[in-house]
Parts: structure tokens; C-alpha cells; sequence
């Protein structure tokens, strides 16, 4: 057995685990704060998460239902290991050369299908609403997404992402190396973050929180889980592959922090979109953006 | 002793009259013929051939010669693995219904079609094989008795076309080379003139992109595929529609390979391309299971065409792995709703509902198939994309890379649509005595699910063959690993890690949530939901199925106005007119017929000089 390996995999874990489920009580309160509310404390999500792992469930409605929440932890720290946390291997590398950036496209829909599936076997209307829509908003902002990974991933001849943040110690940030990219990756990452106006999946007000509302005790507390480590993995994946990275917690928590914060603050002042106005947003000045930096690319090459 | 070659299309003819005449004395028998004639040809053709063998002879003073390539037999394994297995799905499938010698009768010489197509080292038997293939799954098409006017007339007209212009081709490479046999027409294909070259390949292109049902030419597939039974279906999608590959992958790799027609292969990529975002939008929006499969059937088809028309190493690995994998995954999914279609009576998504509980082991192989139809590591189909997505990166196909990844990421839509749609929901008391398939239906579905699940991890058992097939078009040092990828710039992905940590942590999850949970909790049926209060009345079913992704058809409105059928009708309305115009001509008066003539002999005399030279 390599114990470093579980031991790496173990602490990674728990870390995204903290720091997403920190980050979401700051949304929170940050939240509150501007709705002149109270709010709750920071550690709040904590002490959900804890309540619900301390309860028992009554009913399920399948096996489908049960797998969906695995899956969906399955698939977030799936992705999370392929993440460099830190530059030069400082952190524990888990697997990090084991996979690229086109992989962690895919593997990160792994966890949403498995969620879908199991929101599904509910057969709560509500879920099956979320997910549609959910499934429509995606093909909405992977055409930006993608357009600024393919981008940079032409441009650097590189797609794993060790390779692009050992080339940010040269170059600089991809973020002024690559404007035009950057910006179409940014506000795709906005839509990728779920919150308003991209929440409509989860549309507390309209879905009574759509694909998760059949889901309680130890199912839900897994589902935060998950959501709060995959929030992380986004994060470090923006930072590592615009931003540099980072060399060491301390600046990887700075960066991470702002680029979660963006989503956040555009959030609490927007009202929410329909599907079609989402999908419509993205393919319009984010998707202008990826093509212009796709455009940049290709004349940087040429 | 007889040749190996010819002993197999002997088994498959001799099956297929063995079968007519068994299926008219009792289903049993014929079902029992049916299996062990099948089977025992795909035997043969694995065991069979310890040597290369060939097998020459002449038609009307052309030489033909029938021999495996290491390329062709690629695909002749796909045919031989496939069609046993959906025939043994047939057996189950097909019972009770009327005409089943005829059925098995088209069945195999559709099955023997494809293995001459295989076999065959020059155009004359290729062409015949081909025409044997095409007319056989043309009855298999109108068998039913559905639309044959709409359905069975489109796919002949398309046929058609298709076969005229792989003739009218092959005239041409014979007139210019002087010789039908293949090996030849590669050879001195590049000493005929450049204007006749570009003849020739445009009209194989069209007559092999056809069969694999590219956009334009895609408009006979929706109806074909989804109105054939669902057993022929499987072979009919998973393998038949790879004969157009294996022609594109000829035509491509090795006819036009001089560097000169590079503008040909990005018109067949683009279409490729364009042809698999247009397919899936379509089966996004389909409320029929088996058109929605139909379409994802050309979707998934325009990933292959491209990989072939790109035409570098990387690219054509991964489009003979994705038809591989295809003729799974999409065989797979065609048995699964045929399963569903046996035992409920419709394919509706917006009907059935709540089959999970009833038919677990379809569900299953459904979700294996799904989850490699959509490259959702760490299932087979992922290994194909990431590739293909490579080669297009490594070969700056950049916007290219961008429509079919578009694509790629709206097929999770109908992917979840039909998994939904038929397996999920609230269950329907109409459904309450459903019972699981048959075994003789089950039995394949598995089979192909373990495929699918193996070639996640070791994609190389697939890409041996793939490496010695590519020698034939002239990749003599394929790199391949048994479950490492590797791309241009030295990035990899390594497959057993992946499927050790994902196997690893979800086992571990499954522990931590099933302890004390799932024996604890019971069962409640799916009405039994968060409603606001409001109780639903046992016939109430709530399921949101119908308009399913009506945002989404709304965000892509604007490109789904004009079809291409639609653009055929209105060539169909030009020509009627026309005609019209021919009927003021031909009057149908025999006055004004004996007018012309008498015009025509005016016009005789008066121009007799001219004409005869007198």
C-alpha cells in the first residue's frame, strides 16, 4: 500500500473540505450583510453538515437514489486530485500527472449525471426540473469555457495543468498573457459557480431547490460535502491554470478567495435568468470573448 | 477443402436459407438455426484463419480477389462480434411476429454483405457486396409495414445515389488505371490526371458518406434506424453504418493522400462536425426513444468522419476506436429499448416511466452504455474523444475542436433524457406487472455493458488491432499503451488511476452512507414526495416529461427552423414543377403527338444537309 498516497488524498480532502464549506459561510454572511441582515456565523454550514450527518433516514426511494450522493463525492474529489494545489509539488501531488485538463472537463460532469440519476429516481417534479434546466445551462457556458481552455491549450502547446503553471513561472499570468481568454474563462466561471442570476437550478423560491429536495439526513450532508469540495476544485483549477497558482496556502486562500468572491457580489445584486436567457447570455459576449482569444491564439502561432 | 474465405459467406448464405426454411416450419427450429448459424460463422471467422487467405477468381474478364486486410479485419471482427449477439437478442425479440423467415432471410445476407464488403480486395465484388447489403436491410427497413412510402423510399432514393456514384467511380478507376483490384487503384492513383483524381474521390466519398449518414445526405437514417426492429437496428447503426467508414478510411487514407485534396478532407471534417451538433440538437428534442437514438446514432457517426478526414496517426486510431466502440455502446442501447419496447409496448419517453424497480438489469446496461456514449470517464467511450480531441488540438483544428466538444457536452442532455425518461419518474400503475427481459435479450446487453466497462481501464485489448490495421493505411509505428494515454505534447492520462481511485473512494463512500442507513430506511413509492401538502391522487403521475428541455429548444431555435428534409422537399416542389412543364409537352393528345412528328420530319428534311452531310 503507498500510504503517503492515502495520506495525501485524506488531508487534500479534508482541506477543500474546510475551505469550501468556509467560503460558503462567508458567502452567507457576506450576503446578509448587504441585505442588511444579521446572518449566520461563518462555521454555520459546519454545524449543518454535522446535524445532518448525525441523522438517521426514514424512507429512500431506490438505489438510485442512494448512489446518487456517492457518486457526486465520488466525482468532486475525483477531480479534485487531478488539481495541483500548490506549484512545484509543494502540497501533496495526489494524481496530479495522471490526468489533463480535457479529462477534468469530462470528469467533472461525472459527478453532475450521477446527482441527476438519482434526483431523478425521486420522482419529484421539482428535481427532474432542476436537472433540465441544470443540464441546458451547462451546454450554455462550456462554449465560453471551452473556448478559453482551447485556447490557452493551443497557444502553450500544453494540456495538462502541471505544464501551463510551470509555464506561468516563466511567462507570467495567463491571465495578461491571455486577456481576451481569461475573460470569456471568467464569466463562464460565473455560470459554473451557480449562483444568482445563474441559480436556476437550485431556484430556492421556484424549484424548492430542485434536484436535491427529496434528499435528507446523511444524503444531503454528503451532497453539501461534495458541493463544498467541488466549489474548492474549481476555484484552484481557475487560479492554477489563469492565475499561476500558487506556492504556498496562504496566497492560494488570497486568490481562490477572489475569485470566489466575483460570483458572489455579482450574485446578490442580479435577480435570477430563465434557462434560455442563461444559455443565450453565455453564447453571447462570453462566447465574443473566447473567439477573440481563440482568434489571438492562432495569430500568436501563425 | 473447401476456402476459408468462401466456407464463410457458405455459412451465412446456407443460414440464411436454412433459417427461411426452418422459420416456415416452426419458430423454434428456425430460432435454433438462427443462433447456431450465427455463431458458428463468427466462430469460424475467429478460429478459422490460421493463414492469410485469399481466394481469386474472374467476372467477365475482371480480376477479383477476396482476402482480409489486417485494416479490413477490423471491421469484419466488429460485424462478426455484433451480429451473433444481436441475433441471439433477435430470437427473443421477434417472437410471435409474422414473416420471421424473411426477417432472418434479409438478416443474414445483410450480415454476409457486410463481411464481402470486408473480404473484398477489388471494386466488382465491393460493389456487389455492397448492393447485397444495401437491398437486404432495404427489406429489413419496410419489414414492418411502417411509413414504407416516407421511410422505405427515402432510404432507396439515398441508396441509390449512393450506389451510382461508387460505380460511376469505379468505371472511372478503371478506365484510368485499366485493373479493379484495390492494391492496383492505390498504386497508380496518382499518375492519372488531377481533375479525374478529384472526380473519383468525390464520387466514392459520396457514395461510402452515404451508408454513414452524413449531413446532407443523412435525411434516410432517422427513419430507417428507428423503423427496422430493434434487433436489426443494433446491427444496423452499430455496424452497418461502418462500412461507409471503412470506405471513407480507404478513400481518405490512401486514395487522396497526396497532400493535394487537404481542402476536401476539412469540407468532409467540417461536415462531420457540423453534422454531429445538428444530430444532437435533433435528439435533444425528440420524444421517441428510438428517433432520439436514431439521431444520436448520426451524432456520433460525424465524430468518426471526422477523426478520418483529419487523417493524422492520433485521429484515425481514434475513429476506428470510437466505431468500435459505437457498435457497442449504440448496439447496447438499441437492444435496451427494444428490451423496453418488448415488455411495455412503447418506446413514448413521455408514456413509459418508473421501469428502474422493474427492469434493474436493462437499466443497468442502459447506464453503461450512456455513460460511454457520453465520454464520462471511466468507461470506454472517454479513451475515443480524449483522442480525437487530441489529434484535432495537435493538428490546430481549433474551431473544429470547439463545435464537436459543444456537442459532446448537449448529448448529456438526451443522454439523461432517455434514462430519465424511461427508467425514472414516478411509477405508473399501468406498469405495476412489467417484468425484467428475457434472458436471450439480457444475455448480449451484458455482455457489451462488461465491453464497455473493460476498455475503460485497458483500452489497449482494442488498440492492438487498431495499431496492426493501421499499418495497411500506412502508420507503420503506432504508439499504444495498454491503459496510458498519451498525446503529441507528451501530457497523459493514465487510465488505471483513474479507475482505481474512482473504484477505491466510491466503494468507500458506499460503506460510510449504507452503514446504518440503507437497512434502516424503507422503501416508499414515488408518489410519496415533498408536494407542498398537496397529496397526488393515485392516477396522478407528476413526472415532468413532456417538453423536457424547452428552454433549451428555445435558446436554439434559430439554428432548427430550416431542415434538411425540408430543403429536399422544396428540390422535390422545383422538380414537380418542372414536370408540369414536361406535361405541356407530352399533352397526353395524341393530335399534338402526331404534330411532332410530323415537325420533327420538317425539321429532318429542312436540316438534312446539315445533319447528314449529304
Amino acid at each position: 500500500m503507498n500510504w503517503s498516497l492515502i495520506l495525501g488524498i485524506t488531508i487534500t480532502i479534508i482541506t477543500a473540505f474546510t475551505v469550501g464549506m468556509f467560503y460558503g459561510g462567508i458567502s452567507r454572511k457576506v450576503t446578509a450583510r448587504i441585505q442588511n441582515r444579521v446572518g449566520p456565523p461563518i462555521w454555520q454550514n459546519f454545524l449543518d453538515v454535522l446535524k445532518l450527518y448525525s441523522k438517521e433516514s426514514a424512507i429512500h426511494h431506490g438505489w438510485m437514489q442512494h448512489l446518487g450522493p456517492l457518486w457526486a463525492i465520488t466525482a468532486s474529489t475525483a477531480t479534485l486530485m487531478f488539481v495541483p494545489i500548490l506549484n512545484n509539488g509543494q502540497f501533496y501531488q495526489n494524481l496530479n500527472f495522471s490526468g489533463d485538463l480535457i479529462f477534468l472537463m469530462y470528469m467533472m460532469v461525472f459527478g453532475q449525471l450521477g446527482m441527476a440519476l438519482g434526483a431523478g429516481q425521486t420522482g419529484n417534479p421539482n428535481s427532474a426540473i432542476g436537472v433540465s434546466r441544470g443540464l441546458s445551462q451547462m451546454v450554455g457556458y462550456k462554449v465560453p469555457w471551452l473556448l478559453a481552455l482551447v485556447a490557452i491549450m493551443v497557444q502553450y502547446k500544453a494540456t495538462s495543468i502541471t505544464g501551463l503553471i510551470e509555464l506561468q513561472n516563466q511567462i507570467g499570468w495567463l491571465m495578461f498573457a491571455s486577456p481576451f481568454a481569461f475573460i470569456a474563462g471568467l464569466l463562464a466561471f460565473i455560470g459554473m459557480m451557480h449562483y444568482s442570476p445563474f441559480d436556476i437550478v437550485f431556484a430556492p423560491s421556484e424549484l424548492a431547490s430542485g434536484p436535491p429536495s427529496e434528499f435528507g439526513g446523511k444524503y444531503l450532508g454528503l451532497m453539501m460535502t461534495s458541493g463544498s469540495i467541488f466549489t474548492f476544485a474549481k476555484l484552484v483549477l481557475f487560479v492554477d491554470v489563469f492565475l499561476g497558482g500558487a506556492s504556498n496556502i496562504l496566497e492560494l486562500l488570497l486568490k481562490t478567495f477572489v475569485i470566489y468572491m466575483i460570483p458572489v457580489i455579482y450574485g446578490i445584486v442580479s435577480p435570477r435568468y430563465r434557462t434560455e436567457q442563461s444559455i443565450r447570455y453565455f453564447w453571447g459576449w462570453p462566447t465574443f470573448f473566447g473567439v477573440i482569444g481563440m482568434l489571438y491564439a492562432w495569430y500568436m502561432i501563425s | 477443402m473447401m476456402n476459408s474465405l468462401f466456407l464463410l459467406l457458405f455459412i451465412l448464405f446456407g443460414s440464411a436459407i436454412l433459417s427461411y426454411i426452418g422459420h416456415r416450419i416452426s419458430e423454434t427450429l428456425g430460432n435454433i438455426i438462427v443462433v447456431v448459424g450465427a455463431f458458428s460463422a463468427s466462430i469460424w471467422f475467429f478460429v478459422g484463419f490460421e493463414t492469410p487467405a485469399e481466394f481469386s477468381y474472374k467476372i467477365a474478364d475482371f480480376d477479383a480477389l477476396w482476402s482480409f486486410s489486417s485494416y479490413s479485419w477490423i471491421f469484419a471482427a466488429l460485424v462478426s462480434i455484433l451480429s451473433p449477439l444481436a441475433l441471439l437478442y433477435s430470437t427473443s425479440y421477434m417472437k410471435g411476429k409474422e414473416r420471421l423467415g424473411t426477417f432472418y432471410f434479409n438478416f443474414f445476407l445483410s450480415i454476409l454483405g457486410m463481411i464481402g464488403i470486408t473480404m473484398s480486395q477489388d471494386f466488382i465484388s465491393l460493389f456487389i457486396f455492397w448492393e447485397i447489403m444495401t437491398w437486404s436491410s432495404y427489406l429489413i427497413v419496410i419489414y414492418l409495414g411502417k411509413d414504407v412510402e416516407k421511410v422505405g423510399i427515402k432510404y432507396m432514393i439515398f441508396s441509390a445515389i449512393g450506389a451510382y456514384a461508387l460505380l460511376m467511380g469505379i468505371v472511372l478507376i478503371n478506365r484510368e488505371v485499366g485493373s479493379l483490384l484495390i492494391e492496383d487503384a492505390f498504386a497508380y492513383f496518382p499518375q492519372i490526371q488531377f481533375s479525374t483524381q478529384l472526380l473519383i474521390g468525390i464520387l466514392l466519398l459520396i457514395g461510402f458518406s452515404i451508408k454513414s449518414a452524413m449531413m446532407p445526405l443523412h435525411v434516410w437514417a432517422p427513419g430507417a434506424y428507428s423503423n427496422s426492429p430493434m434487433s436489426y437496428t443494433a446491427v444496423f447503426s452499430g455496424a452497418l453504418s461502418k462500412m461507409g467508414i471503412y470506405g471513407l478510411g480507404l478513400v481518405f487514407i490512401r486514395l487522396l493522400s497526396s497532400g493535394e485534396f487537404t481542402l476536401i478532407n476539412e469540407i468532409f471534417a467540417w461536415a462531420g462536425a457540423i453534422t454531429t451538433l445538428m444530430a444532437t440538437f435533433y435528439a435533444i428534442i425528440q420524444d421517441d426513444a428510438k428517433k432520439l437514438l436514431a439521431y444520436s446514432s448520426i451524432g456520433q457517426l460525424g465524430y468518426i468522419i471526422v477523426g478520418v478526414a483529419i487523417g493524422t496517426e492520433l485521429s484515425i486510431m481514434a475513429a476506428i476506436y470510437l466505431a468500435i466502440l459505437h457498435a457497442a455502446f449504440k448496439g447496447n442501447l438499441f437492444m435496451a429499448i427494444g428490451a423496453v419496447e418488448k415488455q411495455t409496448g412503447s418506446t413514448d419517453m413521455t408514456l413509459v416511466t418508473g421501469l428502474i424497480r422493474k427492469m434493474p438489469l436493462t437499466f443497468f446496461s442502459t447506464l453503461v452504455s450512456i455513460i460511454a456514449l457520453a465520454a464520462v470517464p471511466p468507461l470506454g467511450g472517454f479513451v475515443g474523444k480524449w483522442m480525437l480531441y487530441q489529434s484535432l488540438l495537435a493538428s490546430e483544428h481549433f474551431f473544429l475542436i470547439i463545435v464537436i466538444f459543444t456537442a459532446s457536452t448537449a448529448a448529456f442532455l438526451y443522454s439523461f433524457k432517455i434514462l430519465y425518461s424511461l427508467f425514472l419518474g414516478q411509477e405508473e400503475p399501468e406498469f405495476k406487472n412489467i417484468k425484467e427481459a428475457p434472458l436471450p435479450m439480457l444475455i448480449p446487453m451484458i455482455l457489451l455493458s462488461l465491453f464497455l466497462i473493460v476498455t475503460g481501464t485497458f483500452p489497449g485489448i482494442l488498440f492492438e488491432p487498431i495499431a496492426n490495421g493501421m499499418k495497411y493505411l500506412g502508420f507503420n509505428d503506432v504508439n499504444w499503451n495498454m491503459s496510458l494515454l498519451v498525446n503529441a505534447w507528451g501530457d497523459e492520462v493514465n487510465l488505471q488511476h483513474v479507475s482505481m481511485y474512482i473504484g477505491t473512494i466510491f466503494i468507500v463512500a458506499f460503506i460510510f452512507i449504507s452503514l446504518k442507513n440503507r437497512k434502516r430506511t424503507r422503501y416508499v413509492t414515488t408518489k410519496d414526495i415533498s408536494t407542498s401538502g398537496e397529496i397526488p391522487l393515485p392516477h396522478e403521475n407528476l413526472s415532468f416529461k413532456l417538453n423536457f428541455y424547452k428552454p433549451f429548444e428555445r435558446a436554439i431555435s434559430p439554428v432548427m427552423k430550416k431542415t434538411m428534409d425540408s430543403i429536399y422537399d422544396e428540390i422535390g416542389n422545383g422538380l414537380n414543377a418542372l414536370f408540369q412543364f414536361i406535361r405541356y409537352i407530352y399533352s397526353g393528345n395524341g393530335q399534338g403527338y402526331a404534330l411532332y412528328v410530323i415537325i420533327f420530319f420538317v425539321l429532318l428534311l429542312l436540316l438534312k444537309n446539315q445533319i447528314f452531310g449529304l
